[in-house]
């Protein structure tokens, strides 16, 4: 089985594009069944948001990229991106860890991406593999979150307000915000006070129709703008953006608001041009003034706080990825490990029978010749079985064994040996190159019962398992497979 | 005994202090948890080292040479990590622990390290409630006000980052003006309220020794300045609503009134030890 990945983001798709693209939320179900639908297509989870469409999908064969190509669409088909084996892995890591986000560090995408794997998970199109990945893929962007600065800040000048505004006062629930003029930016901001717990949004304008027009807007309460110094005396964070030529907030009318207030602090966000609010206001104890120039500078400081860490994001997604992928071929172990073992005790078991009915012994002695038996067993696959399992599937020991010993190599990789490739599909500029053959994959053999998948983002039921999965090891076996356990 | 597990607390406390400094450089939260977990343990162990040496203390009684001036400030320490502790639990604050984490390490090494030497008491005050009482007040009152001091400095630093507009690299992970404020000054009114009991109970201590109620000493002196200084203040605070940086400032030059009155019972004569003690 393969894991690919298949879709287009901002960065190959204009916004034109891309609003065509995006799948509503009562789409995504039907989506979903004619991915699952394609043969060859095992696991596939679709992920939609403003700023991309990408479809994972665990998959037979390299061919199968194909098929996704087409379920996307002609208007995607030029601008889509197929990726394939580890490649197509380290693409959603990197989409997790949001470094491949139009703003570098947003959060956003962690969500979505959650979101979607736990839906494709609830209607039945994904599974084990791609569960695994995406939890994995997820743990890793939490690990790049805490380890570095990539999340460090507010990047544009409407959320390092907000944030600023709550360095100062804390929770804003329950606070009063007041909005002077009608600036987009300052709407903005106050729309995502609002959002923050903001208790009352009061909207002033000079034109009492404007203010009421632009309360609605934003769903806030219009005041009289002749009532200023009363206002400031109620609100906790002012957003000033009228297109006044004079200050309409001096330091007298602050100082005597301030007084009234009893020294509650006050956070005022001076976005218009010429400025709003007299620079001397900052001076006063208690009130804290940002106009446009310092909130442009702290979120272009942090751009560059958040574009330093990439080197270290990197590090840790390729890190978390080459866990994942040894994780991978550690379940690809197993099969060889769990039926040389089966073999091995099954024919103990019939040799130890034979002996034990041309015998006479008590229960006692009985037990104690079966559990030799057992210990011979133990012993002598104690090595083998080490080996095998620091081998973790890479090397040759896997085939090897299965040769020797007469079993059967049921281990599917999840990961082609190849490794992976990215290709512009499509009748687009960059043609489609021939992609290459997938890694023979090897006929599972049948094993002693199906695996019930012990994914993190567990499936309702195990409908959906693969007989090519590579976890088949059941509790007991994989206790059976620990050296030492059941020796005497 | 007790001696040796003041020693591994010591020794928790120090590697608290590492990890929480740690976080400053890099802000790892498994640094924050290793200072938490290390603060607790070493203070379970403090507190074990006093119940340890609880016996010799209750027959010899409280105002006893067994009850040396280095163990003032080892529960003055104590009482500091169990407050903030308690702080962190609510509000979250690791950037206090990078502060109280050392603060406690810079008390405890002079309290236990260096052999304080013993004062005599006199013999009037051997069993003495009113000395237990102060004793436990001051200790009580200093704790947080050492806590509200050290909010006051975040408070100052955190202001004049947001005043200047170049907010500081740690400055994403300081708590806000308000809570900062707000639970500075709670801690402030705490330490009043203990400090109020202190001077009311070494008074009784001082007369039922020596007949003064109100001796003139160096300590005397600071700690009614910092009395002052404080109820100064929340009367500011409930009257007028001071609050920000003026409080910062005043909780700021309480405290290091308070530190003159700690100067003045260390300098104090031995043969003044009544006074010394209380």
């Amino acid at each position: 089985m393969i894991f690919v990945s298949v879709g287009l983001s901002h960065k190959q798709a204009p916004i034109a594009v891309r609003e065509q693209l995006a799948i509503a939320g009562d789409g995504l179900a039907a989506r979903l069944a004619r991915l699952k639908s394609i043969a060859g297509v095992h696991e596939a989870v679709l992920l939609s948001t403003c700023n991309r469409l990408e479809i994972f999908a665990a998959v037979e064969s390299n061919a199968i990229v194909d098929d996704l190509l087409r379920d996307l669409g002609e208007l995607a088909a030029p601008h889509a991106v197929s990726r394939l084996g580890e490649e197509a892995l380290l693409h959603v890591f990197r989409v997790a860890a949001s470094l491949d986000s139009m703003v570098v560090g947003e959060a956003q995408i962690l969500g979505q991406l959650k979101e979607a794997a736990a839906q494709a998970l609830a209607l039945g199109a994904s599974g084990p593999h791609l569960s695994r990945a995406i939890a994995h893929a997820l743990g890793a962007a939490k690990r790049v979150r805490t380890e570095t600065e990539i999340a460090r800040g507010a990047v544009s000048v409407a959320s390092v307000a907000v944030r600023l505004a709550r360095k100062v006062l804390g929770n804003l629930e329950g606070r009063v915000a007041l909005l002077l003029g009608a600036g987009e930016m300052a709407q903005l901001a106050a729309r995502e006070l609002k959002s923050q717990g903001a208790r009352e949004l009061l909207v002033a304008n000079r034109s009492p129709a404007r203010a009421e027009e632009l309360a609605r807007e934003v769903s806030g309460v219009p005041v009289n703008f002749a009532e200023l110094p009363a206002l400031l005396e109620r609100a906790d964070v002012v957003l000033c953006s009228t297109g006044a030529r004079e200050p309409v907030i001096t330091r007298e009318l602050m100082a005597r608001a301030l007084k009234a207030r009893r020294f509650r602090p006050i956070f005022l966000i001076d976005l218009a041009l010429p400025r709003n609010v007299e620079p001397q206001v900052n001076e006063l104890e208690n009130v804290y003034v940002y106009d446009l120039d310092d909130l442009e500078r702290l979120a272009s400081e942090n751009r560059v706080v958040r574009e330093s860490q990439l080197g270290r994001a990197e590090e840790i997604v390729r890190e978390e990825l080459q866990a994942h992928l040894r994780e991978q071929r550690e379940r690809a172990a197993v099969p060889v490990l769990a039926r040389l073992r089966q073999q091995a005790e099954g024919i103990a078991r019939a040799e130890v029978d034979r002996t034990l009915a041309g015998l006479e012994l008590t229960e006692r002695q009985e037990r104690s010749v079966r559990a030799m038996a057992s210990a011979i067993v133990n012993k002598l696959l104690h090595g083998p079985t080490q080996r095998l399992r620091s081998e973790a599937g890479s090397g040759p020991l896997g085939d090897a064994a299965a040769r020797l010993f007469g079993v059967e190599n049921g281990a599917a990789t999840g990961i082609p040996a190849t490794a992976g490739r990215t290709a512009q599909i499509g009748p687009g500029p960059n043609p489609v190159p021939p992609l290459p053959s997938p890694a023979p994959d090897p006929a599972p053999g049948p094993l002693p019962e199906p695996d019930p998948e012990p994914a993190v983002l567990a499936p309702p039921d195990s409908s959906g398992h693969s007989p090519t999965d590579p976890s088949p090891a059941r509790p007991g076996v994989l206790r059976l497979l620990q050296p030492g356990r059941g020796r005497r | 005994m007790a001696t040796a597990l003041v020693h591994i607390a010591l020794f928790a406390y120090t590697a608290g202090a590492v990890a929480f400094l740690g976080w400053l450089v890099r802000p790892l939260p498994r640094f924050v948890t290793a200072g938490r977990v290390l603060l607790f343990v070493g203070l379970l162990l403090h507190l074990a080292s006093f119940v340890a040496a609880h016996n010799g203390l209750t027959e010899a009684g409280f105002g006893s040479d067994v009850w040396r001036g280095g163990q003032l400030f080892s529960l003055l320490a104590a009482f500091v990590v169990a407050g903030y502790l308690a702080l962190d639990l609510r509000y979250r604050m690791p950037v206090a622990g990078a502060f109280v984490a050392p603060f406690t390490v810079a008390v405890m090494v002079p309290a236990h390290l260096v052999q304080s030497r013993a004062r005599a008491i006199a013999p009037e005050l051997t069993h003495s409630v009113a000395l237990a009482v102060h004793v436990s007040a001051a200790t009580l009152g200093t704790a947080a006000l050492a806590l509200a001091f050290g909010l006051a400095v975040l408070y100052l630093a955190s202001e004049k980052q947001l005043k200047s507009k170049h907010p500081g690299r740690l400055f994403a992970r300081q708590p806000s003006l308000e809570l900062i404020d707000r639970v500075g000054y709670q801690l402030a009114v705490w330490g009043f309220v203990f400090l109020s009991l202190a001077i009311a109970t070494g008074s009784l201590a001082s007369r039922e020794s020596s007949g003064n109620a109100l001796p003139f000493a160096p300590k005397e002196a600071f700690a009614i300045l910092a009395w002052a200084l404080f109820a100064a203040l929340i009367q500011a605070r409930l009257v007028a609503g001071w609050r920000g940086r003026r409080v910062a400032i005043l909780v700021v030059a309480g405290f290091l009134l308070l530190i003159g009155a700690y100067a003045g019972l260390l300098t104090a004569a031995p043969h003044a030890s009544v006074v010394a003690l209380r």
